[in-house]
């Protein structure tokens, strides 16, 4: 048994204004209440800490299969607790990509059974996530597919797009589009405007994003079927979003941590670091403003990390030469925690956690639906908050491979001090 | 003064103060070369690499020839393609050019921030960026102020007008930069197609038409245009682009007669450029070419740890 003792309480809707002791029994949260007494619990001080549920992050590239020496289901399950995270969603696009029943199937069991965060899988949209057939959606729910995505890419044309809302209304499970007008952003390296014009690399406009978020909204309209928009980083595709919720359509979006703490910018000030480049670019000023109110107004509905970590070999390059992503599974939380504090707070406390909780929780199938709260008899996956905790990003203590973090060195305040998973503790640094 | 620059990647961080100096020491390295005997012994043991990743033939030639009247050792590493495609790295690259103990290295190479990068890599030699991608190409931005300041004299105040694919144009953005720092007001004309999103940023303005573009201008810049950019579809034809935006004498008689025609070469005639105008009397295209000698000359001079006389 585990007693946490005079912690504030977020239950994945509000906040409790008194501290609270909570006990844990095998892998339950068995009691709440203002002051408990129970011989022989190990006991974890929590004063001045938020417990939280365990948070969520639906959008990783773990790389397993076939990318191991980036990441792999193992390293990755470890840096997401050590991140805060008890449950993680990962990216089909491997090799093979995830887009049949058996490889489902892989990834669920050893996902897990792994000894941090539970790995859930996604399967891909199309066969060989290649843009001409729809994949075995089906088979792939029941094997435990909790999205499906070509994320990397969009989904190709707006007919398949289309035949997958239809084809998946009934199934639970909901379709993740990246969205990417190609056409506009074939050789895009950065954010088309300040970026573009300074670096003279090929812009990524933002309108290539709000093309392919209007057409998945349409789409969604036709078929009657969720869509969900990750990684969304543009205000003009977050107004698309917004207007879409506010007719009632049952659109749904993420944003990552990077978008809402850094913009075009850092990519000049830094000299073209290859650390800043990131599919969607980083964008505007305005963008990054954009996205903290539509964290606000309910616009969006989680947060993610879009973690993709490289191997030095390949990241370290001149710019234009490497290749695209981020890598921050274990520091995103601080991140984000970090730009909300000295931003002053936009957001009210008890949103950003239900974004990391209860807000991609009910995005996850409905076998996932008890994630993302906290009450008596609800699995004990937990994650201790302390708003804070300043420290730096030291990534040679990372539990990822990929070591592709521009926040490297950076003292951040606003630490996850301790993630349980189904009752066990992952990590205690109190 | 001293030279506080080990490097040259970019002119963002030069002052207009230095920029005065380093043309006159530009001036002074001129005369040199017109001098029965040219070589000094300025930079005698110093090892420069040219390491060219691009075809390129004026630029690498103009800094071999600088390199070698002030008596450095110097040897060309060439190349096309990038060096992944090879399967090394520019990282392994540079730490092959440290190891060979090179006291500086001149860049051209295709990738944006390439010149940044390796100078991030090399702990001792410096950096001379000879044109990363389509970011910068601070060497000829020196050298087509210097041309144009002999002319000219003391350039505050006046106007230069850029004409041609300032998109993909290194030339464009590092010229911005050297002659908005000495006080002229740059313009910018061509085909929208052509033109980057954001032109405050680069601290220039944008006049769709180059004929009131050019009006009261002191230099016509003209920017090579690339037979891709009509296989891109950004330009309908050379043809077209020669009719609306070429360097004619009618389009140059706009400007008045004392305005200056540049070009960073090589020249595409009757493309950007008529011949009439690239052969006639306002043209110092090749001026520009001897002032890339002597400028090249006065960076490495300065940057390598010469005196300055």
């Amino acid at each position: 048994m585990i007693l946490i003792r005079g912690v504030t309480l977020f239950d994945g809707v509000k906040i409790t204004e008194k501290p609270l002791d909570i006990l844990i029994d095998g892998e339950k949260v068995v009691k709440i209440a203002p002051s408990l007494a129970v011989e022989g619990a190990e006991e974890i001080d929590g004063t001045g800490k938020i417990l939280c549920p365990g948070f969520i992050d639906i959008h990783v590239h773990v790389r397993e299969p076939g990318f191991e020496w980036r990441e792999d289901l193992e390293s990755c399950s470890m840096a997401a607790a050590a991140g805060g995270y008890s449950t993680v969603v990962a990216m089909p696009n491997t090799e093979p990509a995830i887009d049949s029943a058996p490889l489902v199937d892989f990834v669920a069991r050893k996902g897990a059974s792994l000894k941090g965060a539970r790995i859930l899988p996604s399967g891909c949209v199309t066969r060989e996530r290649k843009g001409h057939l729809i994949a075995e959606l089906g088979k792939m729910t029941a094997a435990g597919a909790a999205f499906f995505t070509d994320d990397g890419s969009p989904v190709s044309t707006s007919q398949i797009l289309k035949t997958a809302l239809y084809y998946t209304r009934d199934l639970g499970v909901r379709i993740m589009e990246h969205p990417e007008e190609t056409s506009l952003t074939s050789g895009g390296q950065v954010n088309e405007g300040l970026a573009s014009s300074v670096s003279g690399l090929k812009g990524v406009p933002a309108s290539a994003e709000y093309i392919d978020v209007v057409r998945g909204i349409a789409l969604s309209r036709d078929t009657g079927s969720p869509i969900h928009f990750t990684h969304v980083s543009t205000a003009l595709a977050m107004d698309a979003i917004r207007r879409a919720k506010k007719e009632g359509l049952r659109v749904s979006c993420d944003v990552t941590a990077h978008h809402l703490s850094l913009d075009e910018n850092h990519v000049l000030v830094s000299k073209f670091d290859a650390l800043y480049k990131v599919n969607p670019p980083l964008r505007s000023k305005a963008d990054v403003k954009a996205l903290w109110e539509a964290l606000g107004d309910g616009t969006v509905d989680a947060l993610i990390t879009d973690h993709a970590p490289w191997h030095n070999d390949e990241k370290d390059l001149p710019f234009q030469e490497a290749p695209f992503g981020i890598a921050s599974l274990e520091c995103s939380v601080a991140v984000i925690m970090d730009t909300w504090l000295k931003l002053g707070r936009p957001v009210s406390l008890e949103r950003m956690l239900q974004l990391f909780t209860s807000g991609p929780a009910s995005l996850l199938p409905a076998r996932w639906g008890h994630l993302g709260r906290i009450e008596e008899g609800a699995l004990a996956d937990l994650t201790l908050l302390d708003l804070e905790e300043s420290r730096d990003v030291d990534i040679s203590s990372w539990n990822s491979k990929g070591k592709n973090c521009p926040w490297k060195g950076e003292i951040l305040t606003g630490w996850p001090v301790m993630s349980m998973i189904r009752g066990s503790v992952f990590k205690k640094e109190i | 003064m001293n030279w506080r620059h080990k490097d040259l990647i970019d002119l963002d961080d030069w002052t207009r103060e230095e920029l005065n100096l380093f043309l006159e020491q530009a001036n002074y390295m001129e005369e040199l070369l017109n001098r029965p005997i040219k070589k000094v012994p300025a930079l005698r043991g110093k090892l420069i690499v040219n390491f060219f990743f691009e075809p390129s033939t004026r630029t690498r030639v103009s800094f071999e020839l600088a390199e070698k009247m002030l008596s450095a050792d110097v040897v060309n590493w060439s190349s096309s393609g990038s060096s992944v495609s090879k399967g090394e790295t520019l990282r392994d690259t540079a730490w092959t050019l440290e190891a060979m103990g090179a006291d500086a290295v001149v860049i051209r190479y295709g990738a944006v921030g390439s010149a940044d990068y390796l100078s991030r890599k090399l702990k001792k030699a410096s950096v001379f960026n000879a044109g990363d991608g389509t970011h910068g190409h601070p060497t000829q931005a020196l050298l087509d102020l210097h041309s144009a300041w002999k002319k000219l004299g003391n350039l505050e105040g006046s106007r230069m007008a850029i004409v041609g694919d300032v998109l993909h144009s290194r030339v464009a953005r590092s010229n911005i930069k050297a002659f908005s720092k000495m006080g002229v007001k740059v313009i910018l004309s061509g085909p929208a197609t052509l033109m980057p999103t954001d032109i405050p940023s680069l601290g220039a303005e944008y006049d769709p038409d180059p004929r009131s573009a050019v009006k009261d201008a002191d230099m016509i810049y003209l920017l090579r245009i690339q037979k891709e950019r009509q296989e891109q579809g950004l330009i309908p034809s050379l043809d077209e682009y020669h009719l609306r935006y070429g360097a004619t004498e009618e389009l140059v008689s706009l400007a008045g007669k004392d305005a200056l025609v540049m070009h960073p070469g090589p020249i595409n005639r009757r493309v950007e450029i008529a011949s009439e105008v690239a052969d006639g009397e306002q043209s110092i295209i090749l001026k520009q070419v001897r002032s890339g000698v002597a400028v090249r000359m006065a960076l490495l001079y300065l940057c390598l740890g010469g005196v300055r006389n």
